[in-house]
């Protein structure tokens, strides 16, 4: 099947005064045309810096995109002109943003701020703008004579619609959310992703989910990508991921989980912290925590390695976990 | 806001109302800003019949006969020392007052919202820049400045107007750039990036109205500062020359005689008073007015 988005050993550092954070450190992932891969990882992972890459919106200074090559729809984002890349931010790649509090501006009625991304990318009149923006309103749920009210009148959950709406009123092939739920309480964080994976599977799209939630993953994506320090640690289907754990750092996260069908039982946490950013261990960065480290982990870094099908994993002691 | 319309089948449409509508609507319910606006639409209204209809100097000057007389039937501001109906000065001098003030204020703001915006949104080197030129115009007092320029350029009405405007961008730069500031970094500028915008209008559509409750009132507290800074200027007499009528020149003359005929001084004063208030009612109400999340 044929990719929407490849990553390729994607490097991107933060030159700060005190120092440089390496964020992302040679990441490559793939997404193939109609289907939704999530993103997980603990907080600084490089979630977010990877969606910001995507749209090649790294905060300049700082960010630096130092290597790698990003291909969305075959057009390679990270060479593109500035026009070329306003036309494609919101026409082919939407993204929705994780605080609905603020990805709103509090002084512009919500319609018209769906009605903005229309006027730019389809060249409409902002009436007939405005009409398309109450469709889209209640297509995410909410009744078009909400289209005049300003931000502070939504709840949390109509906001994070209203984001939706956003994202979705130019039609993307892609769509980039990042922690859409975080925000919210957990019974609209079940409608919320409902509606979202309703409105991908319909107007088929391709979705990146970046989450810290694995049950979210669970309900939503194909296919699921472990992120730790900046490298993917371990991708592959949901099925690969949920019920054959290849990585250490991975079946740490599960074992961090409550499980309905044991309890009472105690949780296993990974031990320490996720390293310092600006001073990343030799060899595999998971080393330090790893339960099942041994001498080469702590020279050599790992790379991807096919386990079956569309699995891969990225430990030196490859299918030790099985036994 | 939207407004229920029941058409002929009974079924209720919904329309917005513009940015502006809105804000008329409330600045309605608002007493204070109301009789601010009356009073000034009833100051400008005289003062452009008066211009249009008598003409200053046939009208005023030449009619002169009685000096000092105080306020009665016949002149009730009373007369000056030159026996010129202190009435007709007040109403003539709004126009140089208000015009004096509105015009420099609208460059000041235009010019420091400009580089404020610059200053606040882009940061680092030109920022400081910037700031650094605006810190000197704000340490020096607006009437050296004035002073200064009045002499360099020679006095007449242009030259105040470009003095004045010299002195108050400042104030309008620290502030837009100051709410910028706090502006700037919020997730709906990035989402706006995101959504494929162009910088300039984010600046425009995005950052600029989220900070225009700060810079409407210091617009209209401006204006009424420059009708008195204008009128201090007058007084000092580097600003607009005699016989012009302004204000603050009125003041002037009448200092002499204020302990014979006060009324010389009490009605230009009084003008210059109900103005600067009228102002400041009218700039309390707007920014209430148009700030969304005060609406009730």
């Amino acid at each position: 099947m044929e990719n929407v988005l490849e990553v390729k050993d994607l490097v991107v550092r933060y030159e700060t005064d005190d120092g440089v954070v390496y964020a992302i450190n040679g990441l490559s992932f793939s997404i193939e045309r109609e289907r939704t891969l999530g993103l997980v990882g603990e907080t600084g992972a490089g979630k977010t810096t990877t969606a910001m890459s995507i749209l090649n919106l790294v905060p300049d200074p700082p960010g630096v995109i130092a290597g790698g090559s990003i291909t969305l729809d075959g057009k390679d984002v990270l060479s593109m002109s500035e026009k070329e890349l306003e036309k494609m931010r919101g026409n082919d790649v939407a993204m929705i943003f994780q605080d609905p509090m603020t990805a709103l501006n509090p002084v512009i009625a919500v319609g018209r701020q769906i009605a903005e991304s229309l006027v730019i990318h389809e060249k409409i009149s902002s009436d007939k703008a405005m009409e398309r923006a109450k469709g889209m309103l209640e297509m995410v749920g909410i009744s078009a004579s909400r289209s005049y009210d300003y931000p502070h009148q939504l709840s949390g959950g109509m906001k994070q619609r209203v984001v939706i709406a956003i994202a979705l009123a130019c039609h993307p092939t892609f769509l980039i959310a990042d922690e859409p739920t975080t925000a919210l309480d957990v019974t609209i964080q079940a409608q919320v992703l409902a509606l979202i994976k309703n409105l991908i599977d319909n107007n088929h799209m391709s979705m990146l989910l970046i989450t810290h939630d694995l049950g979210v993953v669970a309900e939503v994506c194909d296919d699921v990508a472990v992120m730790y320090a900046g490298r993917i640690v371990e991708i592959g289907t949901a099925d690969d991921i949920f019920n054959h754990t290849g990585h250490p750092y991975t079946e740490g996260l599960f074992n961090s989980l409550p499980n309905l069908k044991q309890k009472g039982e105690d949780l296993i946490p990974i031990k320490g912290l996720m390293p310092d950013p600006m001073r990343l261990p030799e060899g595999c960065s998971f080393s330090p925590r790893c339960p099942y480290k041994t001498e080469v982990c702590n020279s050599s870094c790992p790379s991807l390695q096919l386990v079956e099908g569309k699995h891969y994993v990225a430990c030196s002691r490859l299918g030790f976990l099985k036994k | 806001m939207k407004q229920a319309k029941k058409t002929i089948d009974g079924e209720v449409v919904y329309r917005g109302r513009s940015m502006g509508q809105e804000t008329w609507r409330r600045l309605k319910k608002n007493k204070g800003a109301m009789i601010g606006i009356a009073f000034l639409i009833l100051l400008i209204l005289a003062t452009t019949i008066a211009n249009f209809v008598y003409d200053y100097d046939t009208d005023i000057i030449a009619m002169s006969r009685d000096r000092f007389l105080a306020p009665c039937k016949d002149h009730i501001f009373g007369t000056d020392n030159m026996g010129r109906d202190i009435f007709a000065r007040v109403i003539y001098g709004a126009k140089y007052s208000l015009f004096i003030s509105l015009g420099s204020t609208a460059i000041g703001l235009l010019v420091g919202l400009f580089l404020g915006a610059l200053a606040g949104y882009y940061g680092g080197l030109i920022d400081n820049v910037i700031m650094r030129l605006t810190d000197i115009f704000y340490s020096i007092p607006y009437i050296m400045i004035a002073v200064v320029v009045v002499s360099l350029l020679g006095t007449s009405t242009m030259s105040l107007l470009f003095a004045m405007a010299l002195g108050t961008f400042s104030a309008f730069a620290r502030i837009t750039r100051a709410s910028i500031m706090t502006v700037r970094d919020q997730e709906f500028i990035e989402a706006g990036y995101a959504m494929g915008l162009p910088t300039w209008k984010i600046i425009i559509k995005h950052v600029l109205p989220n900070c225009l409750s700060p810079i409407i009132v210091q617009t209209t507290l401006k204006v009424g500062a420059n009708i008195i800074s204008a009128s201090s200027l007058s007084f000092l007499g580097v600003g607009v020359t005699p016989p012009t009528p302004e204000w603050g020149a009125m003041l002037s003359d009448g200092r002499s005689y204020i302990r014979s005929s006060g009324w010389m001084c009490l009605f230009p004063g009084l003008a210059i008073m109900f103005t600067v208030l009228a102002l400041n009612l009218l700039g309390d109400g707007l920014r209430d007015a148009m700030d969304p999340k005060l609406k009730k």
